[in-house]
């Protein structure tokens, strides 16, 4: 009988142990990783998390790694391709402490993660040696945080332009349009019933930003949402007439397309305003396909586009900085940059490697290259996600005609602003 | 007496807590832990990333979901869906089990084919629904073959959630079905027996005898919709690519609260108390509808 009391401890201390045990493995797993990095004689294992690519730019990003492990024999990269939800995981790993050593961050996301203190700034690494003059400073500037610390570089760009069907526009017989009043014109003859639109339109605010602030109007104001400005309104409204009025401009899912560049792939739009991704995608998935590309249409006499950009930033948690960095530097270098932007699925942010790889002379890509200089990036502060989720929900109310833009747009604008200010 | 009566209690509860301790640490790690957490977070305004901070601000949480447009459209959106596909996917589960309980030939084939939905993950099932909803997919080629007219089910505002409804009643009734199939049964042959020498008919029998005895198992189904519906997640999120768009007509509360707590940064807290909200309207529901039903014995 006496021997069953070990019984009575047992099950309760074994409750306990269960929780002390899980709660003890994330420290000592952080131990270990200290010691791998303290002592520099072993190879390092430094992890590079960004989003999938099509095969041909994973290959091309495999070879720029292999490379730089060749250069420095005592740094193993593991690559972890997060290919859903990219910003939810990331968010997800950094809180759990778990988070990779180098990720890719698009330039929208980066004011808020930025001031939360997840990221280790960069400047103190940087030597003379990696020339941090030689960036296009707009997109180097989407990177720094209100601190004045950098704390990524970017490692490639694109901006938007304009992606013509040629077979349509010969049968037509019209030129390119050159301003944004030519293009609306020639939308409207190139539209053929529902079968053909003139124009393939994403209502969405990443593409349309630099429309809404061509009429002097501003999206957003000290972070805050102020689209519901009559400006921005009159500057928009062109694009819902073209829907509503013309007939001439359709959004992908109303031809059954998921995006611009399968819909203009397609023939179901003659026109698109794409970047540099839908190059790639095009020749690959319609081979037979004739188009071009020319800069975005001049609105008010004025060139516009928007540019995109991602960088490769360190996790502040990360116990391995030293080898990190060198990660960084090597990829954002001019050498690493080379080799990633060698193939044209991405374009370099550094000016020597643009001028080396020739893109400006490229046909296809030169309209490209040449909106980096008058481009607008792609962010505005950290409340920029909020603001642009409400107008996305009711600008497409607007676009299919159920309400008036400017109500549209002012009820948005109110319900951004709520979201912000109860944050 | 009472010290070694005290003593064998023991005993034998740390002898049951032993077998018990697997079970209880994963409920506890996994089930009893989270909710308690999530409680806490309800009252506390959370920074999860890089400095973690947790500051307690009492009932701002909840009193920001009043004066929060989204949060009331996506109630409203919720309230819509149960609304309608409750008593929808009750009903045609109940009537798919009558048909096919009735001795038609084949029945057990259709019996099959009709669970088979249930099966697919639901996943998979809007991926496939979405082909066909798609402007130039099979719904509306259909439509336009009988001469009705077509709509954009993805992308108007008006039609977007009802796509869902349809796509929804259609892959959750045939669960019930299999439900209300077993419970048919149970029903004694004497109860049609004494009611054909009444001289009802089959509408009759269907109504005075197969329904009423069928109560418990109603009581049962309809209170699993409620929480099933209440919960409507991951039809929503792939249609609309986790926006809760067009104009914000599929955004649900769970969908909202995946929102807040993963998309913006340092809004968990508040995530935590629409969950807290939506459980305790889940909760109230089931009582509702439990006080209806006048049906105590069971579940």
């Amino acid at each position: 009988m006496k021997g069953k009391k070990w019984l009575t401890a047992l099950g309760i201390t074994s409750v306990l142990m269960g929780s002390v045990l899980a709660g003890c493995g994330g420290g000592n797993e952080k131990a270990a990783n200290q010691d791998a990095s303290g002592n520099s004689g072993k190879k390092v294992e430094v992890t590079l998390a960004g989003w999938g690519g099509n095969p041909s730019e994973q290959k091309l990003l495999q070879q720029t790694l292999d490379e730089f492990e060749k250069k420095h024999p005592n740094i193993k990269v593991k690559l972890e391709v997060i290919s859903e939800q990219y910003m939810d995981v990331i968010k997800t790993r950094l809180i759990g402490g778990e988070g990779p050593d180098v990720f890719y961050l698009d330039a929208f996301e980066a004011p808020a993660l930025i001031e939360t203190g997840a990221l280790e700034p960069l400047d103190k690494y940087v030597t003379d040696d990696f020339d941090i003059n030689d960036f296009e400073k707009p997109l180097l500037d989407a990177f720094k945080g209100k601190d004045g610390h950098i704390y990524g570089f970017p490692k490639d760009y694109s901006t938007l332009a304009l992606f013509y069907n040629k077979k349509m526009f010969k049968e037509a017989g019209i030129d390119v349009p050159k301003t944004w009043d030519e293009l609306r014109e020639v939308a409207k003859k190139l539209t053929k019933g529902t079968k053909v639109y003139g124009f393939g339109v994403a209502p969405e605010l990443a593409r349309l930003y630099y429309i809404a602030e061509s009429k002097g109007g501003k999206v957003v104001t000290d972070d805050k949402a102020s689209f519901a400005d009559p400006k921005v309104v009159e500057a928009l409204q062109p694009i819902i007439d073209m829907h509503l009025k013309d007939k001439s401009a359709a959004q992908p899912s109303e031809v059954g397309a998921n995006w611009g560049g399968e819909m203009f792939g397609q023939g179901k739009a003659a026109m698109v305003i794409e970047g540099n991704w839908a190059i790639p995608f095009l020749q690959d998935t319609f081979p037979n396909l004739e188009f071009g590309t020319a800069e975005v249409p001049m609105i008010n006499g004025k060139k516009t586009t928007m540019a995109y950009t991602v960088a490769y930033v360190m996790n502040k948690d990360s116990k391995k900085k030293k080898a990190a960095w060198e990660l960084i530097s090597y990829l954002t270098g001019k050498e690493g940059m080379k080799t990633w932007t060698s193939k044209g699925y991405a374009l370099p942010t550094r000016k020597s490697v643009a001028a080396e790889l020739g893109y400006d002379k490229d046909p296809l890509r030169a309209p490209l290259v040449a909106g980096a200089s008058y481009a607008t990036v792609w962010q505005k502060g950290k409340n920029l996600p909020i603001i642009v989720n409400n107008f996305n929900n009711q600008f497409v109310s607007a676009f299919l005609g159920e309400r008036p833009l400017d109500k549209a747009l002012k009820e948005a604008e109110k319900t951004a602003n709520k979201e912000i200010e109860s944050k | 007496m009472k010290r070694t009566f005290s003593k064998k209690m023991w005993r034998e509860t740390g002898a049951g807590y032993l077998l018990m301790s697997p079970t209880l640490f994963v409920l506890l790690l996994f089930i009893v832990g989270p909710i308690v957490f999530a409680i806490f977070l309800a009252f506390h305004k959370v920074q999860m990333l890089g400095t973690t901070t947790f500051e307690f601000v009492g009932l701002d949480n909840f009193q920001r979901i009043v004066h929060d447009t989204r949060a009331k459209i996506a109630f409203w959106n919720t309230l819509k869906y149960v609304v309608i596909v409750v008593p929808c996917q009750t009903i045609l589960a109940l009537v798919l089990a009558a048909t096919l309980n009735a001795g038609l030939k084949g029945q057990k084939f259709f019996r099959i084919v009709y669970f088979l939905p249930t099966l697919t993950s639901s996943a998979v099932l809007t991926l496939i629904f979405m082909w066909m909803y798609n402007q130039n997919g099979l719904i509306n080629h259909v439509l336009k073959v009988l001469g009705l007219p077509t709509y954009n089910w993805i992308g108007d505002p008006d039609v977007a959630l009802n796509a869902i409804m349809i796509m929804n009643i259609w892959s959750t009734a045939p669960y019930f079905m299999v439900i209300y199939l077993a419970a048919l049964q149970d029903i004694p042959d004497s109860l049609y027996e004494a009611a054909e020498l009444d001289g009802a008919n089959v509408l009759q029998k269907f109504w005075y005898v197969t329904v009423p005895y069928l109560r418990p198992v109603t009581s049962f189904v309809v209170i699993m919709g409620l929480i099933g519906t209440f919960q409507l997640f991951d039809q929503s999120y792939i249609f609309s690519a986790g926006s809760g768009g067009p104009n914000n007509s599929t955004l649900t509360v769970v969908l909202l609260i995946y929102q807040y707590a993963f998309k913006t940064l340092g809004t968990m807290g508040y995530a935590a108390a629409l969950a807290v909200v939506l459980a305790i309207i889940i909760l109230i529901a089931t009582l509702l509808q439990r006080k209806f039903s006048k049906e105590e014995s069971l579940y």
